[in-house]
């Protein structure tokens, strides 16, 4: 081996001087074949040390650098930098972590002794057959693709659109605003009225930076983070595709209602004068309230938790709304029979309790209903039968409505497989952390936001459509390059019999298939180096850059001797 | 190439039965030789014979006048078929109708290789054929002729013959699998539960006595070809089917008492090392499978080359270290690599020249971890490669809650 | 006259003494030869290095598992070997070693070379399960009495290279009667004669090759011109080749064991030559049939244009063929001619280099001119 390996350990001021005999270290080290020279420094992350380091590439020749350290997570890419600066490739480097792993661990002086020089001497090995990788920059576009024109997809375009960025905004149906949208009134404590549904809309209309499709879908997606070739298709007769270019797409897709069904054991579909949530919304909205009869109601209830059962998950807003329903009724006519059946309430917000409170004293009545519901016909009125600790019980109403759980919307599967992102046990769209990051999926470049993740209210949806808008503002900056992982996985062609095991191993669709060549082959700008795929090649023909069996085999070796 | 084939199983099985006058090899050659001629195919892959040698090889053909050497049951298996359609669609469809005409395990095979993309079944028909097993390929390569005349008794005595390969004999998958509704159960052989099948048509020939042949078609694919080709007589395959039954449930259990054997033959590493003592890393056990489809094996690549030095100290430490290396690591390795796709043709016995039993160890390890994942090899089109699906709730059995992790609470009154 | 060591034991035990003060005085780190695993059976290739282990050592068991030469040169492929080892293998094996030390693959350092006058092995498909409880006499009384052994691959049979070149060290086996009472090791080189200083014997002087290796020499010639005339007549031309190769599987078991086969991947086991569909649709065509897989005998010249020049005839190939087929007594026969051709002997000296990599500008003339 022609390397001249530099190796460089580091004092850490007292940290690592004091619990490692350094001196002893060096001696050992420095007897070793391909190692050139060995030193010691007070502390190499400082500007003296850095400088040093450079200095000391340039003047012993170094082909290859080990510091021996503290932990890669504080200083890798310090020295990464240093070698950059020296004109030494920065991967032709190891950091040796001797003060976690070691120093501050092992209280005996000539134990951690020789456990670093174990390190050490492992590390020369292992930085040996390290191959020189170049970074790669690649352009990126920083228009983005909104799919989804709600409360969310209208959000996320007006925070992001501006001179230097376009927003292409697709919505399925003819008209923006979604569910959002078909609200009568939104909850009194969240500030103005429909219109500020109505005031986005026309805001993303005004806006010269967005352009809306509307009677239109999201086709094809191509490519990756700063690079997706969008396909749009437009429904209708004249339907034309357009291909589109964006730098990265957000999700707001937003949700569809529970359908208990038509022999469900409410009665929609078969009963008259039940009916669901949605409607009632379109019979506020004209400010009827009126029975299939033509009269208007005498009594009404409200079951909240359809479908939570069957689906297992709370979908959040159908107390508070059920509620709003309530005050809307009892503000139209006072004398009017509110009961309101629940399985549990969820009042999570700072006035939602305040605001169930006021239902009360308006007399709307509460019933802790339990799961087994059955709404009966009993003659022109309605019958509510439910079970309450053990005993049966009923009411009878003019007219019932019920509050559906919020489900994935149409098309979530479809788009989920075009965008290669996952799905949870729900069939909403899955974060990668529901408590940590709750708006990026494995994909980068794709997000997430607003109800196409889950129940959420209107604030929520807003909160995560400006988080996923900050993210892209942040990332995908106009102009600038992206840097993707260098540490990929590689094939090896000639080895390669187009299995695609690795293929379909990938988390993150980093491999794509050649059929003329039939091969695999990695995009090396969507890898993320995780090696799962050179697991799990049989033959393997696909292997990691930095992470190659010689490396790993010679420093096992070594630390095992 | 496509992935999976989708197509839908014939319903019923009505077939066509062949008055078998010439015998058994001419029937089934002139039913080819109709299909040939009214163009239903373009050609056949079948084993044939090289005229003036007593070997056999595959022969995909065009020219009729080709088939008079041509056989569908061979005494032998030479090239596996699945590997051998393999070699020639491996990069694509021929775009040339063709019906392959094999062992059952052969089409188990070319399934396999199919999920494995190694293999292009467009435009390809097909057709197993009952099968007797085959006889020991040293057998036959030491005196043909005896060899040949003990393989044409296998056809009377079928599935209680012992002269056939130890693998054909515990063999159950020698026919079509029938599609139950029934559940399956421990003690009965695994129905096909309305899956896709494997071959398009099938050739029975159980329960014909010699002078029948049944065509059974098994997809929609194959009942066109049948139904092209406007054959007389049709009846209904009852007393095909329940011959079949029968003769598959002694097999069934016959494999299970294999298993049990074998198992308890390589428990351990020092068992297992005995069964494989005479190994001599030849690799051919690897080529012959048709499973194995990698470029260069794992086990043959440079990963594997370690310095002297090392050698030298696993030499020390255990004063003597056996060459060619890891010949168990080799065996175990494959296992781990192809055991769920093992169709249990036996080709690796046959082409081992230390006559170590190959095939039946890794026929016990394929059934075992094959029922783990409750996977049947080259049964079904549609069914993937167990390696290939992530299940999240798999396997709870064997992961251990980690240490200090309390037990799941009971639920009570007050936890509620 | 060589210099010799003989030890009043049997040529066995006498080795094993040998090699224990070899081990015992440290020097030499380990015996890389023929082991028996356990006392059923299953012989094979083994590094020895603690000298209680000697007592399963079966160096001159008649058995190639594995060419030597072959293992050795994976053994020394990254590096040289830094301690000294002493390796037991035939005079093929020795040969095969040292065309691969010549293409690069493989490093003689610190390899102390023990051969053999070698009386041939027997094939493997006669040895399978249970060999080490074999009954070996007649094998050996043919060659105490340097005559033709039973049973013995067709190559060894044929083999007139049984007296090994460039060896540190010889064991005479061939001519040999009273193997049962004396053994004796030719040190034939300053190195061997080092270590034969170990050696619990008396020194002597003899002579390797006498009347006894020259008649076993003339016998084998015999049957190599015998096999030669055979070949001519009943295997030479594409028709004969066809018929050889009819049962071929193409398991390419004979090119895995072959030592002179160094390729990472083989030509013919990668993409370059596997069938696209349009290359089978165009045979089928022109042809009306296709044998499958292709390709095979193609396989066979191709392999033998390869390596046959370098051919050290050691049968490993005839013995792991499923089918039987005499391959090594095809490319031994075709490797004997184009050696003749280039005067060139595989692995007969270190410096004689490989044919295809030299380059004379006189060669060959007459073919130019016709």
């Amino acid at each position: 081996m022609n390397g001249q390996i530099g190796v460089y350990v580091c004092e850490c001021g007292p940290n690592i001087k004091d619990r490692i005999d350094i001196d002893k270290v060096l001696e050992d080290i420095s007897s070793l074949e391909n190692v050139k020279v060995a030193k010691r420094f007070p502390l190499l992350c400082s500007n003296d040390g850095k400088k040093f380091l450079e200095e000391e590439i340039a003047k012993e020749e170094l082909t290859h650098l080990v510091v021996a350290a503290c932990s890669p997570r504080e200083h890798e890419q310090t020295f990464m930098t240093v070698c950059k600066q020296a004109g030494l490739n920065p991967y032709l480097f190891q950091l040796i972590n001797i003060r976690e792993q070691c120093a501050w661990m092992i209280p005996d002086k000539e134990q951690a002794t020789a456990k670093a020089i174990q390190y050490i001497r492992a590390g020369i090995q292992r930085v040996a057959f390290h191959r020189p990788l170049e970074p790669k920059e690649i352009d990126s576009i920083p228009d983005v693709c909104v799919i989804g024109g709600g409360i969310s997809g209208l959000e996320t375009s007006l925070s992001l659109a501006g001179k230097d960025r376009r927003v292409y905004l697709v919505e399925k149906t003819d008209s923006l605003g979604g569910m959002a949208g078909k609200l009568s009134k939104l909850l009194p404590y969240q500030g103005s009225e429909l219109s500020s549904v109505e005031a986005k809309i026309k805001q993303a209309q005004d806006n010269a930076n967005i352009e809306i499709f509307t009677s239109s879908e999201v086709s094809d997606v191509r490519g990756f983070l700063g690079n997706f070739d969008i396909t749009i298709s437009s429904h209708g007769e004249s339907s034309e595709a357009r291909k589109i270019q964006a730098g990265a797409v957000v999700v707001t897709t937003g949700f569809g209602l529970y359908d208990p069904g038509n022999d469900s054991q409410y009665g929609l579909g078969q009963i008259d004068n039940v009916i669901t949530a949605l409607e009632f919304e379109e019979m506020l909205g004209k400010d009827k309230l009126l029975l299939k009869s033509g009269k208007p109601p005498k009594s009404v209830a409200l079951i909240h938790c359809i479908g939570r059962k069957e689906l297992g998950y709370c979908s959040k807003v159908c107390c508070l709304y059920s509620i709003k329903f309530a005050h809307r009724i009892k503000d139209m006519s006072s004398d009017m029979d509110v009961t309101e059946l629940y399985m549990d309430l969820c009042l999570p917000h700072k006035s939602d309790q305040a605001y169930f409170d006021e239902a009360k004293e308006k007399g709307i009545r509460f019933i802790r209903s339990g799961e087994d519901v059955l709404v009966k016909n009993k003659g022109t009125q309605i019958e509510v039968e439910y079970d309450r600790d053990g005993q049966k019980d009923s009411i009878t109403v003019d007219m019932v409505v019920l509050a559906p759980a919020m489900v994935p919307s149409e098309g979530t599967t479809a788009l989920a497989e075009m965008l290669n992102i996952p799905l949870d046990k729900t069939g909403f769209f899955k974060e990668i952390h529901e408590i940590l990051d709750p708006i990026s999926t494995p994909i980068e470049g794709v997000y997430i936001a607003g109800c196409a993740v889950g129940p959420r209210n209107i604030p929520e949806s807003i909160v995560q459509s400006q988080a996923a808008s900050g993210k892209i503002l942040s990332s995908l900056i106009p102009g600038k390059k992206i840097k993707p992982e260098v540490k990929v996985s590689e094939i090896r062609e000639d080895f390669c019999t187009g299995c695609q095991t690795c293929l379909s191993i990938c988390f993150y669709g980093a491999i794509s298939y050649d059929p003329i060549k039939d091969v695999s082959v990695v995009n090396e700008v969507i890898c993320r180096g995780c090696g799962s795929c050179v697991g799990s090649c049989p033959s393997g023909a696909i292997r990691s850059k930095h992470f190659t069996y010689p490396q790993l085999y010679r420093e096992v070796l070594e630390a095992l001797r | 190439m496509n992935s999976t084939q989708k197509d839908d199983k014939s319903e019923g099985k009505a077939g066509k039965i062949l008055p078998a006058e010439d015998g058994i090899t001419s029937t089934i050659i002139t039913f080819l030789k109709k299909s040939l001629e009214e163009k239903q195919l373009e050609a056949v892959m079948m084993p044939s014979k090289i005229p003036n040698t007593e070997a056999w090889t595959w022969l995909l053909l065009q020219d009729e006048s080709l088939l008079a050497s041509c056989n569908p049951l061979p005494p032998v298996m030479t090239v596996q078929g699945g590997k051998a359609l393999s070699n020639v669609t491996k990069h694509g469809d021929l775009h040339e109708k063709v019906a392959a005409v094999m062992r059952p395990c052969e089409v188990q095979a070319a399934v396999e290789l199919l999920k494995l993309k190694q293999i292009d079944l467009d435009n390809i028909y097909l057709i197993s054929v009952d099968c007797p097993g085959a006889m020991p390929l040293q057998d036959y390569m030491a005196d043909p002729e005896k060899t040949t005349k003990a393989f044409e008794e296998a056809f009377s005595t079928w599935g209680e013959n012992e002269s056939v390969r130890p693998v054909c004999q515990i063999c159950h998958q020698f026919s079509l699998p029938l599609p139950q509704q029934s559940a399956p159960s421990d003690n009965s052989p695994p129905k096909n539960e309305g899956k896709f099948p494997a071959a398009d048509l099938h050739i029975g020939l159980i329960g014909g006595d010699g002078t029948n042949v049944f065509l059974i078609p098994a997809t929609a694919k194959g009942k066109e070809l049948l139904d092209k080709l406007d054959l007389s007589a049709e009846d209904s395959m009852a007393n095909w089917e329940s011959k079949v039954e029968e003769i598959r449930e002694r097999k069934f259990n016959k494999r299970k008492a294999a298993d049990a054997e074998w198992q308890a033959k390589t428990e351990g590493v020092d068992n297992l090392a005995a069964v494989f003592d005479d190994c001599i890393n030849c690799h051919n056990c690897k080529s012959a499978c048709p499973v194995c489809y990698c470029q260069q094996c794992y086990f043959d690549s440079q990963l594997l080359q370690f310095s002297p030095e090392s050698y030298l100290g696993r030499a020390e430490k255990r004063g003597a270290l056996r060459f060619p290396l890891d010949t168990l690591l080799f065996h175990v390795g494959r296992m781990s690599h192809m055991a769920l796709s093992c169709v249990s043709c036996g080709a690796c016995e046959d082409a081992c020249p230390m006559s170590i039993p190959v095939g039946q160890v890794f026929t016990m390890m394929g059934n075992k971890t094959q029922d783990y994942f409750a996977y049947t090899p080259g049964l079904d089109r549609n069914e993937p490669l167990p390696l290939q699906i992530f299940k999240e709730d798999e396997f709870g059995e064997v992961e251990t809650p980690r240490e200090g992790a309390e037990a799941p609470a009971e639920e009570t009154e007050k936890n509620v | 006259m060589s210099k010799a060591v003989k030890i009043q034991q049997s040529t066995e035990d006498g080795l094993r003494s040998f090699f224990e003060s070899l081990l015992q005085n440290k020097t030499v780190k380990g015996i890389f030869t023929l082991r028996k695993t356990n006392d059923e059976g299953g012989i094979s290739y083994a590094l020895i290095t603690d000298a209680e282990d000697l007592k399963n050592a079966v160096p001159l068991y008649p058995q190639m598992p594995t060419n030597a030469g072959k293992i050795l040169s994976d053994f020394t492929l990254l590096e040289p070997i830094q301690e000294p080892v002493a390796a037991v293998l035939r005079p093929c094996e020795l040969r095969a070693f040292t065309e691969l030390v010549k293409r690069n693959h493989g490093n003689l350092d610190n390899v102390l070379l023990i051969s053999l006058t070698c009386g041939g092995v027997l094939s493997l498909k006669s040895l399978r399960g249970g060999n080490g409880t074999k009954d070996l006499s007649s094998y050996w009384e043919s060659v105490g009495k340097a005559e033709l052994a039973p049973n013995i691959r067709e190559t060894c049979n044929t083999c007139v290279q049984f007296i090994p070149q460039n060896a540190d060290m010889v064991i005479a086996t061939v001519g040999q009667k009273d193997m049962n009472k004396e053994c004796t090791i030719f040190a034939t080189t300053p190195k061997g004669e080092d270590y034969a200083q170990a050696a619990p014997g008396s020194t002597v002087s003899e002579e390797m090759e006498n009347e006894k290796t020259q008649a076993l020499m003339d016998k084998r010639s015999e049957q190599k011109a015998t096999s030669l005339e055979t070949f001519k007549n009943n295997q030479s031309g594409l028709k004969a080749l066809i018929k050889t190769f009819a049962p071929c599987l193409g398991c390419h078991g004979c090119r895995q064991v072959c030592p002179i086969c160094l390729c990472h991947l083989c030509d013919f086991d990668s993409k370059t030559l596997e069938y696209q569909p349009v290359n089978v649709r165009s045979e089928l065509n022109q042809k009306g049939g296709l044998k499958v897989p292709p390709g095979n005998i193609f396989f066979h010249l191709g392999r033998m244009s390869h390596m046959a020049v370098s051919c050290v005839s050691c049968g490993m190939c005839s013995d792991v063929c499923p089918v039987n087929i005499p391959v090594a007594t095809l490319f031994s026969t075709v490797g004997d001619a184009l050696e003749k051709v280039f005067e060139y002997v595989p692995g007969r000296s270190l410096d004689e280099p490989v044919p295809e990599g030299t380059y004379k500008e006189q060669e060959f003339v007459e073919i130019g001119e016709q």
